[in-house]
């Protein structure tokens, strides 16, 4: 057993600690405030190594397992949420699937532009009728001479405006359900794709969301990704990894809801005293540590039972997931009570964590997911 | 980082387990001894039998020499063997409490004193530290200790003391210096029929019925100068800083244990019991809570794991105890509830283990530290005031 990080990892922790503190936390307001994607971020993020971690040199990735990917990441959801959500729905929601499934070919092509961030990557499951039901889904791909032919639209995809690829799930064989889903890469400028607008949303305001239409989308042949009709076991192969970035996603926040708390209440009077001083701030502050730190070890020993392949790690990223998103949104709430009547005010700081908390509850998969795959999993262990 | 837990530890707690169910269990399930608040005298002879009253001492003072990990997870297999939470109580008091500073700061004469008798449970032991008007205010005590001749006359009382009615043998604190508040407070080791020592009637509880508490009570009591546990004025302090991370994580062990059978008991009962044509288990609020219920059990174990591994280090880890103690004691509480609910009227009936369990729940929040007192500490060590 060990408990630590090992010195490599903490000196990395601290270097890529200072380069968020110093390039993208300074803009995280502009970037929640004017719902502008932050491009700039995406490009440092490649070119520091961030987004290649963990994928082959040959494609343009470094060093890197899920435990460093979450230890790093944490500080850039720390910086910048909405940052954090792109470029992880690039690299990971779309590199990861290229990476497990894809040919030579299309690893050779993709991959070096999403890992170095000059490209974006897109995932796409989600259609207006089909959330947490994914087989509800409506999207279908028909063969044609080559290629495929791909009608339907997807909602709510991360990076929708703004991507040049995407994974695309779609119905190769609807009797089939499960047994009947492929994946596709398709590119932007596709005939018969578009992207609609950015909706306009609650929190991660600069990490850009949008429909996606497919109006006989035409896909050449070479771009199935993986084989016919299994896309729906491959995702499944790779959800663990979403699940674990987005409980990372929110343990970033939470983490910056405490020090945000802390420093508050240490320099804030009432009463002729600190707010830290009262028993009910530092409780709450209190109560945030401890959650933070429990749920931090849950997601280190997801992302390390990720990387041995252990047999239960889907069943651990989703307890690390629900654990960690639904502290932290308590724990933004309380860091907002904390701050008061500032707390709701735009420019604070916690009110942009308290909005951006939520998401943490319902993306990659809601906490209601999580219950039922937890319930199903753990079942039949007794 | 590597989170697997070494073989000879898992095979360890294996074979606590197996102990537990064939030889402990049975009897430790018994709802008369709840019923009737006593302490049972089977399990307890048996656990010494197998060698866990006295696990992590030196070899040569009786014990295994045992890790905290292993500690650990001994006291996590007899809370998912179902061995009684008083039981588990009383051993944590009398292994941790009383004999883990008797071991860390006692003189090699008391080492080899008591260690032995209360590894094998010759002698069961406790620790008097909280007193009528000193709970969460450890340092505000005011039982007193007075130098005369080869002795220490010791006045005042203790309350809530786990083990007071069948121990034998005390780790008490009591002031030598006043006007040095808590680095005026020495620790001594105080036995059954000594002059002047005398313990008060069992206290009736909500829970943890089988683990016998009382007051203790010093009338002049004459305690030898070489009962004197550690350094004058000091030993209080060293008491606290010693035990509070060790209860922090082995004691609050056997809850992990306990919340996997909880886990499980709700399982097997919503698969087996009917209502509106289906087994319970297939109604989502049900499924969730059981989702909840493993949340929550492997956040307890990993967090509980990472004091004990790091305790095993002699890293500090007063914030991470505090930490995990703090979130175990809410956790069980709430869980316990969860799995009552789940029982339904079923739950809230005696002859149910889930209808102790909860009652037995209750203490973790208040014992070794309030709820409170955890949350002073955790604020204390990452804010300014």
């Amino acid at each position: 057993m060990d408990f630590e990080l090992t010195e490599d990892q903490k000196k990395q922790k601290e270097s890529f600690a200072g380069l968020c503190a110093k390039e993208i936390a300074p803009r995280a307001e502009f970037t929640d405030k004017e719902a502008v994607f932050p491009e700039e971020n995406i490009r440092l993020l490649g070119k520091v190594g961030f987004l290649g971690m963990g994928f082959p040199e040959e494609y343009g990735g470094s060093k890197g397992d899920p435990v460093i990917r979450a230890v790093l990441g944490e500080e850039l959801a720390k910086a910048c949420a909405s940052t954090y959500l792109s470029a992880g729905a690039s690299s990971g929601l779309f590199g990861i699937p290229v990476l497990k499934f894809g040919t030579q070919t299309q690893k050779k092509k993709y991959l070096p532009g999403v890992l170095s961030g000059e490209k974006m990557g897109a995932l796409a499951i989600t259609e207006p009728q089909a959330g947490s039901d994914m087989l509800g889904m409506k999207t279908g791909a028909q063969k044609s001479g080559n290629g495929w032919l791909i009608n339907g639209s997807k909602t709510l995809i991360t990076n929708g405006p703004v991507a040049d690829y995407y994974v695309v799930a779609a119905y190769t064989d609807k009797e089939k359900k499960r047994d009947g889903i492929s994946l596709f890469i398709v590119e932007k400028g596709t005939k018969g794709f578009s992207s609609g607008k950015p909706f306009d949303k609650l929190g991660v305001r600069g990490s850009p969301t949008s429909d996606l239409f497919f109006d006989g989308c035409e896909v050449p042949g070479e771009n199935l990704l993986g084989e016919v009709n299994k896309g729906f076991l491959q995702l499944a192969r790779t959800l663990s990894h979403g699940r674990i970035g987005m409980a990372v996603y929110s343990l970033g926040i939470a983490q910056a809801c405490l020090e945000e708390s802390i420093s508050y209440a240490q320099e804030r009077t009432a009463f002729g005293k600190k707010l830290a001083h009262f028993q009910d701030v530092h409780f709450k502050i209190a109560d945030m540590k401890m959650y933070i730190d429990v749920g931090r070890e849950l997601i280190y020993k997801a992302a390390w039972m990720l990387d041995q392949d252990d047999s239960q790690s889907v069943l651990f990223a989703s307890i690390a997931k629900l654990f960690m998103s639904e502290h932290t949104t308590k724990i933004a709430s309380d860091a907002v009570q904390i701050f008061g009547g500032y707390g709701f005010i735009k420019g604070y700081k916690v009110e942009r964590l308290y909005r951006d908390s939520k998401l943490g509850e319902i993306g990659e998969g809601t906490s209601e997911i999580q219950r039922t795959i937890i319930t199903k999993l753990v079942e039949d262990q007794y | 980082m590597e989170f697997s837990i070494p073989k000879e530890s898992l095979d360890f707690k294996e074979s606590v387990y197996r102990f537990g169910v064939r030889d402990l269990a049975p009897v430790s399930q018994q709802p008369e001894y709840d019923e009737r608040e006593e302490f049972i005298v089977e399990n307890w002879k048996k656990m010494a039998d197998f060698g866990l009253l006295g696990l992590p001492y030196p070899e040569e003072y009786g014990g295994s020499g045992a890790s905290v990990l292993t500690t650990t997870l001994a006291g996590e297999a007899l809370g998912y063997a179902g061995i009684d939470a008083g039981i588990m109580l009383s051993w944590g008091a009398h292994m941790i409490l009383c004999g883990v500073p008797i071991w860390q700061m006692g003189t090699e004469a008391q080492k080899k004193k008591y260690l032995p008798k209360l590894a094998a449970g010759e002698w069961i032991g406790g620790l008097g530290l909280t007193e009528p008007n000193a709970g969460s205010d450890a340092a505000g005590i005011q039982t007193t200790a007075v130098k005369k001749g080869d002795r220490y006359i010791l006045n005042g009382a203790k309350m809530f003391i786990t083990n007071g009615p069948t121990g034998k043998v005390f780790v008490v604190a009591a002031v030598t210096d006043k006007s040095k508040k808590a680095f005026g407070i020495s620790a001594f080791i105080v036995e059954k029929g000594m002059k002047g020592f005398s313990v008060g009637k069992k206290l009736s509880k909500l829970g943890v019925r089988t683990s016998p508490t009382s007051e203790l009570i010093f009338e002049d009591c004459e305690v030898p100068e070489e009962n004197m546990l550690g350094e004058p004025d000091l030993g209080f302090v060293n008491v606290i800083k010693l035990t509070l991370e060790w209860e922090r994580s082995c004691l609050v062990a056997p809850a992990i244990g306990g919340l996997e059978l909880g886990l499980k008991g709700a399982i097997e009962y919503a698969k087996q019991r009917k209502q509106f044509g289906r087994p319970i288990i297939k109604f989502q609020a049900i499924r969730h809570k059981i989702a909840d219920l493993k949340m929550n059990l492997e956040a307890v174990r990993q967090i509980v794991y990472k004091v004990a591994w790091l305790k095993d280090r002699d890293i500090p880890a007063m914030m991470e105890a505090s930490a995990a103690k703090l979130f175990v004691s809410e956790i069980m509480e709430k869980m316990s509830s969860e799995v009552l609910q789940i029982f339904g009227g079923y739950g809230f009936i005696k002859e149910y283990l889930v209808e102790r369990g909860y009652r037995d729940s209750r203490l973790a929040s208040i014992g070794g530290g309030t709820s409170e007192i955890q949350r002073g500490i955790i604020a204390r060590s990452i804010i300014n005031f």
